[in-house]
């Protein structure tokens, strides 16, 4: 949208993928996956309720919209999910 | 032209405008507005969408909603039906869409009261709508196709009201000069609007802004009602052109002013007797002229100061109050001019009427306040008679 005037503008907002979900700083503690543990089996990634977890070969987290719930952690069955303090 | 009331004036404006969708809902001294639109659209007169609502708030929802996805929209109220959609008239003027509003004024309770008042017009000051108050149903009519105009424009893009004084002239048949319907659509242009809810190309509305991008728009709100003055001015020169009335190239209106020592202010239907009092005062030889305020908002600063600075006394008349401190037209005339000698009438209030006489006493008894320097202060007039009448109301006394 091209704007002729300096003084228009407009409570308006394009839709962008998550914008508004991001964590921010105020996670207390993160997640943290073993690679040695890790079996690929893909609870973590059905269980998290924040669709944070993804698949690319292999599961990985994205921090910037984990909030540390710790349920990928408790339904990990090898245990290779531990939550770290974060720093 | 017809023989026409205020509020057929203003339907056959909307109708005239190709409006597309009428949020109504009805309520005294309004509701033959939304009649006549409703039977213009029985007889098949209008095509616009015509949405029945369970109350005011959701009247200018509904038009909101429909103006966001491109229609020129249109809605009326009054009184205690303004003040129920005040939430959403804040929401319509945040959202910078361009939407033409009705308000034929009328007191607000308590205590119950229908008749003519400007105080629930006046309440809507702060929201960010451009404001413009009618004196008589050709006016009604002319700001009417104006306002979509004016809201319309890109420089603006703001909603805007017109307001009427209800019965006197909402119910008022006089003669209205009424525009063809091919002159209105060269003076009219289709609806612009800075964004279209629209599922092509999807924006957010309604959503959460943090500080600062919110006083960003005040401020952006703000700089449109001071660039619309222009707007209005030029819009008032191309609709002279369609109708060839020559009284809207200036905000407000002058009457027998720039040779004049004292000046009267004021708004509204009531200008008419003012004139007819201000005519046999000049006869006696008083020097008076009469200012009519005709945008609220845009507020123009530099048109009022012109127009009053050189007076020797300046009297405001306000058919609205602000409790506890003065008339509005009186606070904002006092903020915008630093004159030592200007004072303030109350009057009209809840269906008071003034006539001719009581407007020559009003004026001829400030001008003499004036000739002894102490024009100052506020007063509450009541016509003749009116200050004997006692309250009888009953009242809890303790033994």
């Amino acid at each position: 949208m091209k704007l002729q005037y300096d003084y228009q503008y407009f409570p308006i907002s394009i839709p962008d993928k998550g914008a508004g979900g991001k964590t921010g700083n105020w996670r207390v503690v993160k997640p943290v996956i073993s690679k040695e543990k890790c079996i690929q089996c893909k609870a973590c990634y059905l269980w998290c309720p924040e669709s944070t977890i993804h698949i690319d070969n292999e599961v990985y987290i994205d921090y910037e919209y984990c909030k540390g719930c710790g349920v990928c952690a408790s339904v990990c069955p090898v245990k290779a999910i531990s939550m770290v303090m974060e720093q | 032209m017809k023989i026409i009331s205020g509020n057929e004036a203003v339907a056959l404006a909307v109708k005239l405008a190709r409006v597309g969708v009428v949020g109504i809902y009805p309520i005294t001294p309004q509701t033959s507005i939304i009649e006549k639109l409703a039977e213009m659209k029985a007889n098949g007169e209008l095509d616009a969408e015509i949405i029945r609502v369970e109350s005011e708030h959701a009247a200018m929802a509904s038009t909101f909603g429909a103006a966001i996805a491109g229609v020129r929209a249109f809605t009326a109220t009054s009184s205690q039906g303004l003040l129920y959609m005040h939430e959403m008239t804040w929401w319509v003027a945040g959202s910078r869409v361009p939407v033409v509003m009705v308000v034929a004024t009328r007191a607000v309770g308590a205590p119950w009261n229908i008749w003519d008042e400007n105080t629930d017009f006046m309440s809507e000051r702060d929201s960010g709508w451009l404001m413009a108050f009618a004196s008589n149903p050709q006016e009604a009519l002319d700001l009417t196709l104006q306002a979509f105009r004016i809201s319309e424009d890109e420089r603006v893009y703001l909603p805007m009201m017109v307001g009427m004084d209800g019965f006197i002239l909402s119910h008022m048949k006089t003669n209205v000069n009424i525009p063809s319907q091919d002159d209105v659509d060269l003076f009219l242009p289709s609806r612009k609007q800075p964004f279209v809810l629209d599922s092509e190309s999807p924006v957010g509305m309604g959503n959460i802004f943090p500080p600062i991008e919110y006083m960003k728009l005040r401020h952006s709100i703000h700089e449109a009602i001071l660039h619309s003055e222009e707007v209005i001015r030029k819009v008032g020169i191309e609709y002279q052109k369609i109708t060839g009335i020559n009284n809207y190239s200036t905000l407000n209106v002058k009457y027998k002013l720039d040779d004049a020592d004292y000046a009267v202010v004021l708004m509204g239907a009531w200008a008419g007797d003012a004139m007819e009092a201000i005519d046999e005062l000049r006869k006696q030889g008083l020097s008076v002229g009469l200012y009519r305020i005709r945008y609220i908002r845009p507020w123009s600063e530099e048109e009022i100061t012109l127009a009053l600075k050189d007076k020797k006394a300046i009297l405001v008349i306000d058919r609205a109050t602000s409790m506890g401190r003065g008339g509005p037209l009186y606070l904002e005339l006092k903020s915008t001019l630093h004159h030592e000698q200007m004072c303030g009438v109350i009057s009209g209030l809840g269906g008071v009427l003034l006539n001719k006489g009581d407007f020559k006493e009003i004026i001829s008894r400030f001008v003499e306040r004036a000739k002894q320097g102490n024009a100052k202060g506020i007063t509450w007039y009541y016509p003749k008679g009116g200050e004997k009448i006692e309250l009888k109301s009953p009242r809890y006394v303790e033994e």
